[in-house]
């Protein structure tokens, strides 16, 4: 039998996923690094918790809501930043991420440093099933579309894809709604879940363990996501009965994984995968002719 | 009341300019993000804290021995979590960093204890009242310290051997192999000055503030990160640059704008700064060939 | 290939499903030396077969930026499980404490919360430290009946509508307020500054002072700052414009010290005042000299010769070679309070909550404490002042 903490596990790793799947929508298939995706996860957060709250709408529906809100700024941060390129635009992503914390801790109707409280407990294991279920068959499709090559041909070489008639920016806009979307989708599972939010859970930090998931599980995988991001929810709570010594397992676990399996669980050998492109590119050793 | 905040943000900025050098130095070689700069920043104060406090080391040359100390944390760390993945993808090499970073935070709140030490200052407190603005004497200690330190680089990178060698394998690192440079050794070099920076950042902090605790290095770590990326990352200049403006940036927005606010403010400049300068202040804007 | 990587994902995914159930199955049943490796065992290990055993969580920050509040709060539930212990305070009960990490994160406790009362099977916890973490974590203790009392989230309302969540800390409001008027009518203040962390307790703290002191005087300046802020020379700089004669730093120990070194460093010389986040020994550590004199709210005094308060600070500084703070204290008498009700009503789960809730007039180092209908404290508010490097009481 299954107690209440395996199920909260279980949910968490199932909204997890859900994030990780979504970022790598944009930074394993499109090759935009984000290292802010905990910001569309709060907006989700609050925007479905204020709806369920407010406006006294179904759980659903919030969800749905959450997700577009969510949705919406990822097109609103995609757009002024597409010039940007790699690790400029991490830092405009991480930027982007602690300027959402900030605003809705100053917020009134957020609830503010004390966070939202009151949330019905609406999340349950089957609906984080069913969204794992939509998120990955919607990701697969649209990874299976014209819109997933374009993608997939931005990330290899942007020049070259622009070159064939990609419209590249309006591809990573794509990349960036629909990423935000799953995330928002994400952070309404997360605040129906626990009752109550508050914005210092979505700080960098939590971008960067979603990154962790994602590289983890394998760039440009989606299956790896899932198992990347299952792993690091289980790992911890595995820790704990390391008690005082789990961080430092935790750690030194990040280190050991990436030196046994640098191209992640489930990820491709970089030959004959992305030899050319940019995100992929060997970090000491770059080809005079890419620079 | 503004040029006293000018001074405030110009020190605080010196620092970050600092932890910022470090950052930018090793991503122009190997093109990392150092997440465990961080916590080199924090072992530094620590080394300085201790020598002070337990063996009555003069601040000085507990600076110096902090910052060597600190070189070889970050050399070892370079060799045992970076070195191995240089053929990886380069994300690989960024979660890494991360589990450096997390792994040295926790092991010195393992030894040390959570509670901030308090770091005795080797300066009397003094401040010079000018008509403007005032300055006390740690802040003039910190602008000579770090104006000394970035000269001493700037020197080191343009006129030394090793700083050509940095140079060229920053820009080409087959072609550097092929002229007869160790890379493997200009990156050791690059970790061990870029460590000792971090350091003297973290040693002049904790003097500054008076405390110096295993959580020290998050914030700075990420300001210094944020730093080097304004002033075009891997650009030596641009790092000062981008230190200084972000530490002025931060004042001004708590100052004049709202204090509750502030770290929002810093953000938002840089990513106007971005937007209109994609790649950083004093970046190159690097055309891509097909 | 292809089957390669699907079978490799599919033995990675059973085998983090497969460790998590193994792993928590095998240590529900671990006996209780393994468990809580050090300290908390009772000496006489010849008896502990025959007494029962009955767990005591925590639930806290022990890593990460707040760790210190968490360490010290751990410590604190630690002394007076030990003493119960060693006492036989609760006949034939071997008392054993597990703490549990959430780094800080709220979302975190909830796991912890339900790793603790499913996985070892606590009968009550003590926590969470930061209010974000109980308010993650109370519901999830409610729902699975086990009480929970937290020695230091202070945030308005928390215990309301969960039956099963206490806590034993001063009301901002009440501490705040109380320390506008001291401040007025006693030291004759007039022109306040207050710099605030912008977290629930530097909030709560800021309005109930600024309400209080703007009735009776003026406040001149409101800035804020952040947890684990290192810099506050620009909101100082602002502050020293207005020209105060007193600042309230509403928020702890570790930023209370550095504001008033830097305050000093920039010649802002005015009265410190400040809450109960101040009571610790590294508020003197840190902020040496500038410190002297600063007046600030608190339920626990150290230095109170009562033998209560002196046996634990004994205890305290014995075991960790420190002075205990401000969380060591409430959490002590958190622990404490816990103990009481196990010893009159009985140690599951239902009797402890009965007898926490039935807590009246409790002695406790943090002064008389009684817990009222919502499950909140009511107690008494002292006045200290820092003296010498030392806090003597001034009210």
């Amino acid at each position: 039998m299954l107690s209440s903490y395996h199920v909260q596990i279980i949910i968490l790793s199932g909204i997890n996923v859900i994030m990780a799947a979504s970022l790598n929508l944009i930074t394993g298939y499109t090759g935009q690094l984000s290292i802010g995706h905990a910001a569309f996860m709060s907006i989700g957060a609050y925007a479905s918790g204020l709806a369920t709250l407010l406006l006294g709408f179904p759980f659903y529906l919030s969800l749905f809501i959450g997700a577009l809100v969510a949705s919406a700024f990822g097109v609103l941060l995609g757009l002024p930043t597409l010039k940007l390129k790699g690790d400029y635009l991490a830092i405009v992503t991480l930027g982007f991420c602690e300027i959402v914390r900030i605003v809705i801790l100053n917020m009134d109707i957020t609830g503010g440093a004390v966070g939202l409280r009151g949330l019905p407990k609406e999340t349950d294991l089957l609906t984080v099933v069913v969204c794992v279920i939509i998120t990955l068959l919607v990701l697969t499709r649209i990874l299976h579309s014209r819109v997933g090559h374009a993608l997939i041909a931005i990330r290899e070489d942007e020049t070259a894809a622009e070159g064939m008639g990609i419209n590249t920016t309006y591809y990573k806009v794509i990349a960036f709604g629909v990423g935000a979307f799953f995330a928002g989708l994400g952070g309404g599972l997360f605040s129906h879940f626990f009752r109550y939010i508050h914005p210092n859970s979505f700080d960098f930090m939590r971008s960067i363990e979603q990154l962790c998931m994602v590289v983890l599980g394998g760039l440009g995988n989606l299956w790896g996501s899932v198992v990347g991001a299952v792993a690091l929810t289980a790992i911890p709570e595995l820790l704990r009965a390391s008690a005082d010594y789990r961080q430092l397992f935790y750690g030194a676990l990040l280190i050991i994984m990436m030196r046994v399996r640098p191209e992640g669980l489930l990820g491709t050998r970089s030959e004959g995968f992305g030899i050319k492109s940019k995100f992929f590119r060997y970090s000491g050793w770059k080809k005079k002719g890419e620079a | 009341m503004l040029s006293q905040q000018l001074v405030n943000g110009i020190v605080l900025g010196s620092t970050y300019a600092l932890i910022a050098l470090g950052y930018t130095m090793v991503y122009g070689i190997i093109e990392l993000i150092n997440f465990a700069h961080g916590e080199i920043y924090m072992f530094g104060a620590f080394v300085a804290m201790l020598l002070v406090t337990i063996y009555k080391v003069p601040f000085l040359l507990s600076l110096l021995v902090a910052m060597a100390l600190s070189s070889l944390l970050g050399v070892t760390i370079e060799f045992l979590a970076y070195r191995p993945l240089r053929r990886a993808p380069r994300l690989a090499a960024l979660i890494s960093a991360i589990g450096a970073s997390i792994f040295l935070q926790n092991l010195a709140l393992f030894i040390m204890g959570p509670r901030p030490y308090n770091f005795p200052s080797p300066f009397e407190r003094r401040v010079f009242n000018l008509e403007i603005f005032a300055i006390s004497q740690i802040e003039l200690y910190i602008l000579l310290i770090s104006f000394f330190l970035m000269l001493g680089l700037h020197f080191l990178i343009m006129k030394t051997k090793l700083g050509k060698a940095m140079r060229a394998t920053a820009q080409d690192k087959d072609t550097a192999a092929l002229m007869g440079i160790n890379i493997d050794k200009v990156i050791s070099a690059t970790f061990l000055i870029g460590s000792a920076f971090g350091a003297a950042s973290g040693v002049m902090i904790g003097v500054y503030f008076r405390s110096v605790s295993p959580t020290m290095g998050l914030m700075p770590g990420l300001k210094g990160f944020v730093a080097a990326v304004l002033g075009g990352i891997g650009n030596i200049p641009g790092a000062m640059l981008g230190g200084l403006l972000l530490g002025v940036a931060e004042t001004m927005g708590a100052a004049y704008l709202s204090s509750q606010y502030r770290d929002a403010v810093a953000f938002a400049i840089l990513i106007v700064v971005l937007i209109l300068k994609p790649s950083g202040l004093l970046g190159k804007m690097v055309q891509d060939k097909v | 290939m292809r089957t390669q990587k699907r079978f490799l994902c599919l033995v990675v995914l059973m085998l983090c499903l497969g460790v998590l159930l193994a792993g928590c199955g095998g240590q529900a049943d671990a006996p209780p030396a393994e468990e809580q490796g050090e300290d908390t065992k009772d000496p006489s290990e010849g008896d502990a077969a025959e007494l029962e055993e009955v767990k005591v969580g925590m639930v806290g920050p022990l890593t990460g930026g707040a760790a210190t509040y968490g360490i010290s709060t751990r410590n604190g539930i630690e002394v007076a499980i030990n003493q119960a212990n060693e006492n036989e305070e609760i006949p034939g009960v071997y008392l054993s404490f597990h703490p549990e990490d959430t780094e800080g994160d709220w979302s975190k406790s909830a796991n912890a919360f339900s790793k603790l009362i499913e996985q070892d099977g606590v009968s009550v916890i003590v926590g969470a430290v930061l209010s974000s973490e109980t308010e993650a974590g109370g519901p999830i203790a409610m729902d699975l009946g086990i009480p929970t009392i937290s020695p230091s989230s202070t945030a308005t309302g928390l215990t309301v509508g969960n039956p099963y969540l206490f806590r034993n800390c001063l009301s901002d409001e009440v501490q705040a307020s109380q320390l506008a008027e001291y401040a007025v009518e006693e030291l004759g203040l007039s022109r306040f500054a207050i710099l605030y962390t912008n977290n629930d307790y530097g909030n709560a703290l800021k309005d109930a002072f600024e309400e209080t002191a703007a009735s009776l005087a003026e406040v001149v300046s409101v800035e804020a700052f952040m947890d684990n802020d290192e810099n506050f020379r620009p909101q100082l700089t602002s502050i020293q414009q207005k020209n105060p004669d007193a600042i309230f730093i509403a928020g702890y120990y570790t930023e209370a010290a550095k504001i008033a070194q830097q305050a000093a460093e920039q010649g802002l010389d005015v009265q410190i005042l400040g809450a109960d986040g101040f009571y610790s020994p590294v508020l003197v550590e840190l902020g040496e000299e500038t410190v002297e004199g600063a007046i600030f709210t608190a339920g626990f005094h150290g230095d109170d010769p009562d033998p209560n308060v002196q046996s634990f600070v004994e205890a305290y500084r014995e075991k960790f070679n420190e002075d205990p703070d401000m969380f060591a204290a409430q959490a002590y008498d958190a622990a404490r309070i816990v103990i009481e009700a196990m010893k009159k009503y009985g140690t599951d789960p239902e009797s402890i909550r009965e007898g926490i809730a039935a807590t009246k007039d409790f002695p406790g180092i943090t002064g008389l404490t009684s817990i009222d209908e919502e499950g909140d404290t009511i107690k008494e508010v002292l006045i200290l002042q820092v003296e010498n490097g030392a806090f003597k009481r001034i009210r």
